[in-house]
């Protein structure tokens, strides 16, 4: 499994992959939408399935000693430790505005999403759907990535758009709690997002392996 | 001895079919696989590899079937083509420090001799070598493993005469070492030089498969060469 991850990082990546995990830090910006990082640092994920098809990667990896299926893993694998790392800096991010920064007038006057256990959540939602609609649809031809890349632009937005709603309906306003607030219920958002973000991410890769299997290279 | 079968393939496509392809490779022997453009080779080869999916048949290699084993077998086998072009942008010595982790039998001696013998700089991308040189470089990673079976479509296409006859030096030293070689071709001069046995596709459909000597007894007339022979074959089918 290893050599498959390194495969990824070493030949099939492009560079602005890990360059963009760096959106990570949009959690840093007040008055400003922070989930759209994640949607950035997805972004740079799809830039390496564009440079890995211009190198025939696909092929050249199903060509190896491995199983098809594998072929499916190795980009799975590539794609959560991209998304690992990018949620690593956000959570430390997050961290930081929740205690150290906590007094930071910018970050008390907020209109917009705070950063928080639930905003976590809702990133590992998108980074889930990101798996799930774009990386499973891309494995249909292994080849075609703009119909599935647009259908997770609106997923993406769609959950960006709840994030930014929710806490204004009256009622739900501890979704945004600033600090350690309604700690609870925002770790329990971070945890159904984790929950999420596995289930969407195996069971997407069980379903991109057998619709890889079945076509023509 | 048979090391790899291929049995009743069959592959549809909308305007194209592959019936009932039948042969087999043996150890130590090299095998021609000889017909026009579109007759079937790259979709039998492709098929053969787990790219393509036959609509039926059977492909077996070292007794276990390809479809079960396919991990194991690719430890097994080589393949190479001479159009595909791998990570263009990427140093070769950082697609070969990745590609040996795959390969539990990579022969490092053998990789750097290779190496030496097909003139390649290991700090040059592919998109750095003219399209002979990276016929070579993929062969220079099929045969750095100690594959017992290469399978090679159109492994001379591309290549000056010079480099193609150096090339089928190396197969039959392949072949002396006891390894079997599947390699596909338009030129007929490449099989009279070093084939054993002949597997000629037309349409789809295998017109013969023998060694070289009974094609010769049975299909080629006399006074006429190999590749007279096969245009003759070749003309009778697109006049009937």
């Amino acid at each position: 499994m290893l050599n498959l991850l390194k495969k990824e990082l070493k030949l099939s990546s492009s560079v602005l992959s890990y360059f963009f995990i760096l959106f990570g830090l949009i959690t840093f910006f007040p008055g400003y939408p922070i989930l759209v990082g994640a949607f950035f640092v997805c972004l740079g994920i799809f830039q390496s399935f564009q440079y890995a098809r211009e190198a025939n990667d696909i092929l050249y990896s199903a060509l190896l000693p491995v199983k098809k299926s594998d072929v499916v893993k190795s980009k799975y694998l590539f794609c959560v430790f991209i998304e690992l790392c990018a949620f690593i800096l956000s959570a430390a991010v997050t961290l930081l505005r929740m205690t150290v920064l906590s007094s930071a007038p910018a970050y008390r006057a907020n209109a917009l999403m705070n950063a928080n256990p639930a905003f976590l959540g809702l990133t590992l939602l998108i980074y889930g759907c990101f798996n799930a609609v774009f990386v499973c649809g891309f494995f249909k031809t292994a080849y075609g990535f703009a119909k599935p890349f647009i259908r997770f632009i609106v997923a993406a937005f769609a959950i960006t758009g709840a994030g930014e709603t929710l806490h204004h309906i009256p009622g739900l306003e501890a979704f945004n709690a600033f600090g350690f607030d309604n700690a609870g219920l925002q770790i329990a958002v971070l945890i159904s997002g984790a929950v999420l973000y596995t289930v969407l991410t195996l069971l997407s890769f069980r379903r991109a392996s057998s619709l890889f299997e079945k076509i023509d290279l | 001895m048979s090391i790899a079968q291929v049995r009743s393939l069959c592959k549809e496509y909308p305007s194209f079919t592959l019936s009932d392809v039948s042969f087999e490779l043996h150890k130590g022997r090299i095998t021609g696989f000889i017909g026009r453009n579109g007759a079937g080779k790259t979709t039998t080869i492709k098929s053969m590899l787990n790219l393509v999916h036959p609509s039926s048949g059977e492909i077996e290699y070292f007794g276990l079937p390809l479809k079960e084993n396919e991990a194991q077998i690719k430890q097994r086998i080589g393949y190479s083509t001479g159009a595909v072009n791998y990570y263009p942008k990427k140093k070769i010595r950082d697609i070969v420090s990745v590609t040996k982790t795959f390969y539990s039998n990579w022969d490092e001696n053998a990789y750097r001799e290779y190496l030496r013998l097909f003139a390649i700089d290991e700090n040059k991308k592919p998109s750095e070598l003219s399209d002979g040189m990276k016929v070579k470089l993929n062969l220079l990673l099929a045969l750095s493993h100690r594959a017992e079976l290469l399978i090679l479509d159109e492994p001379t296409s591309g290549l000056d005469p010079f480099s193609r006859d150096e090339l089928l030096e190396v197969f039959i030293e392949l072949k002396n070492r006891g390894a079997a070689i599947l390699f596909s071709t338009h030129i007929t001069s490449d099989l009279e030089k070093c084939a054993d046995d002949i597997v000629y596709i037309q349409n789809g459909k295998i017109a013969a498969s023998c060694t070289a000597d009974e094609f010769e007894k049975h299909f080629v007339s006399d006074g006429e060469s190999l590749e007279e022979a096969i245009l003759r074959m070749e003309r009778g089918v697109k006049n009937a």
